[in-house]
């Protein structure tokens, strides 16, 4: 499993705004050159993460993105679920699987989808942003 | 690995074949970074064949020698992984990842094998 494109450049994308949320809304040019992303990459996830109430749009001059929820109620593991449709390792079997797929498909990657969302599980963007949450979890 | 986990003999590329619905060339072709790796053992001769070159070897390491390294996201080259912070999502991802694969032995696998067998799960 690799995290596409999509997936963190929506998460930077979060992240920046999280960190400037006391700006107001944010234009997608200024977390462009912040990050060092393309603008028109940016509004193609933009868009996917407003559907998903993620961020709010704000028209208009001096207008922008805002998050959609507060940071402590995004959590990443939805968030990446949404951009990458999903983040599981386990396929669903094909209609030909044999016993030793159906053991290793349900015994190692369908564990270790259970292991990784354990890991996510109530890891928000707010924890994200403070920075050193990560030091004690490693 | 996890068949060959299941035989006590050399197993030939044909009969791993037939177990694992693996064509042959691709077998071959699975077995040269294994063995690279000292996970698999090859002998020539009538009696030859594959066999696990170890006890307890891991996911992790049959994963490590077919695919390299899991990395979520290619971060290794990436001048600004001190300031990201998404990049700590990926490491706790990468460490989630390597250290459940490192804890699940093939042996482990083989026995869930022989246990769905005994119930007539083949």
């Amino acid at each position: 499993m690799k995290i596409s494109t999509r997936g963190r450049y929506g998460l930077r994308l979060l992240v920046d705004i999280a960190e400037h949320a006391n700006e107001g809304p944010i234009a997608l040019t200024v977390v462009a050159k912040r990050q060092d992303l393309s603008e028109k990459y940016l509004q193609q996830v933009a868009l996917l993460l407003t559907r998903g109430g993620f961020l709010t749009s704000v028209k208009g001059s001096g207008g922008g993105y805002m998050l959609g929820l507060s940071s402590e109620e995004i959590m990443i593991y939805d968030v990446l679920d949404l951009l990458e449709g999903n983040i599981a390792f386990e396929e669903p079997p094909g209609s030909e699987e044999n016993a030793i797929e159906r053991v290793i498909r349900l015994h190692f990657y369908q564990k270790l989808d259970q292991e990784v969302k354990k890991v996510f599980e109530g890891l928000s963007l707010c924890e994200v942003t403070k920075a050193q949450w990560f030091t004690y979890v490693i | 690995m996890v068949y060959l986990a299941t035989c006590r003999e050399n197993c030939s590329i044909r009969s791993i074949s037939e177990a694992t619905g693996i064509s042959s060339g691709y077998l071959e072709q699975l077995m040269i970074p294994l063995r690279r790796a000292g996970l698999v053992q090859a002998e020539r001769g009538v009696q030859g064949g594959y066999r696990l070159a170890k006890a307890d070897i891991t996911c992790k390491e049959v994963l490590a020698a077919s695919e390299g390294d899991f990395e979520p996201a290619p971060c290794k080259n990436c001048t600004r992984t001190d300031a990201c912070k998404t990049h700590q999502i990926w490491s706790l991802l990468q460490s989630a990842v390597v250290d459940f694969s490192s804890q699940v032995t093939i042996q482990e696998l083989a026995s869930h094998l022989v246990e769905s067998e005994a119930g007539g799960g083949i």
